[in-house]
């Protein structure tokens, strides 16, 4: 049997390397975006501030929620989530105290980690951190040179002395939330045999002036120098309801921020295991299929030979897996050059964290490769399914057909697919954070409808299509009824495209229409404003009230970033927010209030997106924890609508301030007559003052669309060798067809013109299916965005990728087949049999 | 009087390939218009290659090939196409229709490959003769193997070629179905009784056939033998017995 189907493969080189190269993609880029999902979530912070330290006791770092449901039979089901926080929550001032009496403790250190705004950043970009010095006994860091820090004196380690080029004696400036520093440098220290830590830059105050200095209520931690005997459940015991952290997991005592944070880079890198394993799927069943309807006729040159259908569906299986398998052997590798390759330029966007490594890790290599063999063997079993039946009879024909019917399977799927993806465009908010990923599952959803019902949505077109053609002579015509003739195929080749162009449209028409309402949003809530203000790395907020208060500022309205979460069905979820600080009898901001008024004591205000997930209304008391998880429960006074690039809820100033450990803010919204601005800077020559409207976006915003980018690039590439290999399966299989047509008496310029329109025409098809779901799909996201409905979006981006696309059908559609014409020797093909 | 529609003249063809196969060697063969000749020869004589030379679907290595006077062996593409699809037409055993078209596209389509108004009338009598009026619209898919045969025969014939070369063109089919195919080509050499011609000049088609049917050879004017790529001898006014027995002979060499 195995000899058999040997004996075909030479005959059906095409088919087989055109399967044999969607699968090897398909492994490869599982692989790749396996390695790259498995490294982000294995990823090991980069250094440990604590590693002197026996255990670290924290304040909270994450908001724990735990519902019990009371189900029937008394029995109680309960369930428990949490949602890290952003900052870092605090311990009572006198904890140290009682665990250094624990017994076997030697000393209890209580350690403040607090973000400072320095002149220089670390390596990589890495935040300032500040710390009392004690702390410095942790890690631990010893004095280069210099003494220990006095009142208005601090210790840097020598890779902020080095590139700051600081040295003992300077003064420097340093921001924190509590205000503007001048503090001198008293000396440099450094870890053992590094000039500081990696991904933090150190920064110690005198201890008695930490708490001012970084507002702190109490330790963000307490670090436990023990002997190795000391007893960790008398310590739990002392710590209460604080979590005690040892070995590895002291690092979670940390100030979070102060060590790369890989939540971003896990949703970045799921995404693009989604998209990858959806299109690597989706094409490897389309080629697998078409390579299989390619052998039609010998696989009825097997049945009268005496295979049974079951024989049939064996071999087919037996073949797929083993081509699958051949090909997974030099796919691991490349997978794993493939996620070097991505994790190196998403380290360049700045989409991952600097010290961001690619783990090589060979049961994920082997999954990858599991997984192609197992959608080669599925895809060959469903596309041999009604085949494996073909009559006999069917090997004497010129052009071997499988059995028709199954119209009916394909018709419910479509309608199952289909149906999905509509209700996901009807029940999902699309205007949430989750729009982008919702959009490309009812994009993936569509596609799969496509695909089902691909043959009888090709001969509709091509019935239109091609009679357009047939207007061009003779070539034209002939393209057009052979089209017509062999929809499946049309249908076969399209179905790629379609994926090319209508995932792909749609990712960047949805991020180009975001980033343009964003902008506008963003312009309109800064149009009442006269000029923003903003400093390096931020400003106190008591320097915002000093400029609310000038003489000459009708309004202002300052900003601070940070993140809040809130409780949705017991479950803690983080959004991104702002304080809000506002002054002035004229308004410096516009959210576009909808409801309510803005202002007013123990308030805050939420996006309509947000009251609308939640079912607020104005007046309703909510609880929301800050940054360092702190529970305070404010009044709904206003909802209001501009929240893309500002946030969901807008909370008090001075509570944001209080509690978000930066509680810096970003920049000022003033209003004014006359010459406030040469008044600014005087008094405070860091500032900046610029035209309300120049504003500039956020640079984390900037960095997710550089990624969003790359992954619209792999996927495009991806899409665009699958179109190719498509078009070259189709092609190979088609020589017989094309000899008949030269004794026929068509010239080899005939058969390519031929060819070239009958590309056309499937081009056509493809972009037409694509126009369609990205239409449905993007017009339904913008709908949801601002009530505008939109197709077309951002007409560069469409017409570059329809261009783009039409182009690359063009040529993958032309050119195998001049490799096919090649042969000299007609009759040699025409005898063929 | 007659006058040679297509005369080859010293041809030589070799395939590449392990004992470098001379399949033709230094073959001068002459075909008259208006008639019908049977080429014969045991397999592997070179027959086929003959008939792609002559036909200009093939070159040959030396020597050349006059089609209407033309010298087609060293015409370049897409000039040979032109003149092939002018003045010739092919019935082959393996049909080579195109699956795609129906059964009419099919008989006009090497006519509008030669961008010439398609003549409907002629092609719908050509159809007619064949048996096959009234399966226009039929694929070739749907047909029989002699009638699919008799498609690729009302095809050559539709376009009124001086010449129609055959290869093994009743290989496939039943005694009675081999037997109506040979007769319209006895037609088509004949001049259909003249029903064909445009002008009243006689209209008959030379037509060349491989065959290793004797009675298939005994429709012919002529039978050429061939073995080991060469002419070893012809016969005129075949019957099956004489060709039979000619056949022997050249096998037995
Ligand atoms: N494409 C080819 N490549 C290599 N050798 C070939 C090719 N075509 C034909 N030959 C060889 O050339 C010789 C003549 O072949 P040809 O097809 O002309 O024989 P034939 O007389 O038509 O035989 P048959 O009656 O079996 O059809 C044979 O030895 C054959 O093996
Ligand atoms: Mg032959």
């Amino acid at each position: 049997m195995m000899r058999l189907a040997l004996g075909t493969l030479r005959r059906h080189r095409g088919a087989y390397l055109g399967s044999f190269l969607a699968a090897f993609l398909a492994v490869a880029l599982l692989a790749g975006a396996g390695l790259l999902l498995f490294s982000v979530l294995t990823a090991k912070p980069p250094a440990d501030r604590f590693a002197a330290a026996a255990a670290v006791v924290s304040g909270d770092r994450e908001v724990t929620l735990t519902t019990t449901k009371k189900k029937k039979k008394n029995k109680v089901k309960s369930k428990t989530k949490s949602e890290r926080l952003t900052g870092a929550g605090t311990l009572p001032a006198d904890l140290a105290g009682r665990i250094a009496a624990v017994p076997g403790v030697v000393d209890a250190v209580a350690d403040y980690a607090f973000p400072v705004v320095f002149p220089v950043r670390g390596e990589d970009d890495a935040p300032v951190v500040g710390h009392g010095w004690a702390s410095a006994a942790l890690t631990p860091y010893t004095l280069r040179e210099g003494r220990p820090p006095a009142a208005g004196e601090m210790v840097i380690d020598a890779d902020l002395a080095a590139r700051g080029g600081l040295s003992v004696g300077d003064q420097v400036q340093i921001t924190t939330r509590t205000g503007v520093r001048s503090v001198r440098v008293s000396g440099v220290a450094a870890p053992d045999g590094r000039d500081g830590l990696a991904a933090q830059g150190a920064l110690f105050l005198a201890d008695r002036q930490v708490p001012a200095v970084s507002g702190l209520d109490g330790p963000t931690a307490i670090a436990v120098l023990a002997e190795p005997a000391t007893d960790l459940a008398a310590l739990r015991a002392v710590a209460g309801d604080a979590p005690v952290f040892t070995g590895a997991d002291k690092v979670r005592g940390d100030l979070p921020g102060a060590l790369p944070d890989y939540i971003g880079p896990i949703s970045i890198f799921g995404f693009t295991i989604g998209i990858t394993a959806f299109a690597a799927v989706f094409v490897l069943t389309g080629t697998v299929a078409l390579g299989v309807r390619q052998r039609l006729r010998d696989l009825a040159l097997l049945r009268t030979a005496g295979a049974t259908p079951g024989q049939l569906r064996r071999l087919l299986g037996l073949e797929s897996v083993v081509l699958a398998a051949v090909a997974a052997v030099p796919a691991m590798p490349v997978g794993v050059v493939v996620a070097g390759l991505v994790a190196a330029r998403f380290r360049a966007l700045g989409a991952v964290p600097a010290q961001f490594t690619v783990a090589f890790n060979v049961p994920v290599l082997i999954c990858a490769a599991v997984a192609g063999v197992l959608v080669t063997f599925v895809a060959a079993r469903i596309a041999g399914r009604r085949a494996v039946r073909i009559a006999p009879t069917q090997a004497l024909t010129e052009t071997a057909t499988a059995p028709r019917g199954g119209m009916l399977v394909r018709v419910v799927a479509a309608l199952v697919t289909a149906g999905g993806a509509v209700a996901v465009l009807i029940f999902v908010p699309l205007g949430g954070p989750l729009g982008m990923g919702m959009s490309f599952v009812s994009s993936a959803l569509l596609l799969c409808a496509v695909a089902a019902l691909g043959p009888v949505l090709a001969r509709g077109l091509t019935a239109v299509v091609g009679r357009v053609a047939a207007l061009g002579g003779v070539t034209g015509w002939l393209a057009g009824t052979v089209a017509r003739a062999e929809s499946r195929r049309v249908a076969a080749v399209a179905v790629p495209l379609v994926l090319m162009f209508a995932i792909n449209a749609t990712m960047l028409l949805n991020s180009s229409l975001l980033g343009e309402l964003t902008g506008d949003e963003h312009a309109a809530r800064s149009a009442p404003a006269t000029a923003q203000v903003t400093g390096p790395g931020g400003l106190p907020l008591s320097v915002a009230g000093d400029l609310a208060a000038l003489p000459g500022v009708t309004g202002a309205a300052a900003t601070l970033p940070t993140r809040a979460i809130v409780a949705q069905g017991g479950k803690p979820e983080d959004y991104p927010s702002q304080g809000l600080f506002t002054a002035g009898r004229e308004a410096a901001i516009d959210l576009d209030v909808r409801d309510g008024q803005l202002g007013g004591e123990g308030t805050f205000a939420a996006s309509a997106y947000l009251v609308e997930q939640h079912g607020w209304r104005v007046g309703d008391e909510v609880p929301i924890w800050l940054a360092d998880g702190y529970q305070v429960t404010l009044r709904l006074a206003a909802v209001y609508q501009r929240a893309r690039g500002f946030g969901e809820m807008a909370l008090p100033a001075d509570l944001v301030a209080a509690h978000d450990p930066r509680g810096l803010v970003a920049a000022v919204a003033l209003r004014y007559d006359g010459d406030v601005a040469a008044g600014i800077h005087q008094r405070w020559p860091a500032l900046r003052v610029t035209p309300a409207v120049a504003a500039a976006r956020a640079g984390d915003a900037q960095n997710q669309q550089g990624a969003w980018e790359l992954m619209v690039v792999i996927s495009l590439g991806f899409a665009a060798i699958a179109v190719v290999n498509t078009f070259a399966i189709a092609a190979s299989s088609r020589r017989r067809e094309y000899a008949d047509l030269r004794l026929a008496g068509a010239t080899a310029g005939q058969v390519h013109r031929m060819a070239t329109r009958e590309a056309a025409i499937t081009v056509t098809v493809g972009l037409v299916l694509g126009a369609a779901v990205t239409a449905v799909v993007v017009g339904a996201f913008s709908t949801a965005q601002d009530g505008i409905f939109r197709l077309i979006v951002d007409p560069v981006t469409y017409g570059g990728m329809l261009a783009g696309i039409a182009a690359l059908g063009m040529a993958a559609g032309a050119l195998p087949i001049r490799a096919v014409l090649r042969r000299r020797d007609l009759p040699a093909v025409a005898d063929d049999h | 009087m007659t006058e040679t529609v297509v005369e080859v003249i010293d041809v030589t063809k070799s395939y590449a390939g392990g004992a470098g196969v001379r399949a033709l060697d230094g073959v001068s063969v002459g075909f008259a218009t208006g008639t019908f000749c049977a080429v014969m020869g045991p397999s592997g004589s070179g027959k086929s290659t003959l008939l792609h030379c002559a036909a200009g679907l093939d070159r040959p290595d030396s020597g050349r090939v006059l089609l209407a006077g033309q010298e087609i062996s060293r015409l370049r593409e897409p000039k040979l196409t032109e003149a092939r699809r002018r003045r010739v037409g092919f019935v082959f055993q393996s049909y080579n229709l195109m699956d795609s078209l129906s059964v009419w596209h099919n008989v006009l389509l090497p006519q509008r490959l030669a961008g010439v108004r398609p003549d409907r009338d002629w092609a719908r009598e050509v159809m007619r003769r064949v048996g096959l009026a009234g399966r226009e619209n039929d694929r070739p898919g749907q047909l029989s193997g002699g009638q699919r045969q008799r498609v690729a025969l009302a095809r050559a014939l539709a376009g009124r070629p001086e010449v129609i070369f055959a290869d093994e063109p009743t290989g496939a089919l039943d005694i009675s179905a081999g037997r109506e195919v040979l007769a319209l080509l006895r037609d088509a050499v004949d001049g259909f009784g003249d029903l064909g011609s445009r002008s009243g000049e006689r209209s008959g088609t030379a037509v060349i056939m491989v065959t290793h049917d004797p009675a298939a050879a005994a429709w012919a004017d002529r039978v050429v033998f061939l073995a080991d790529g060469r002419i070893v001898t012809e016969l005129a006014d075949p019957t099956a017995e004489k060709v039979a027995a000619q056949m022997t002979a050249v096998s037995a060499r």
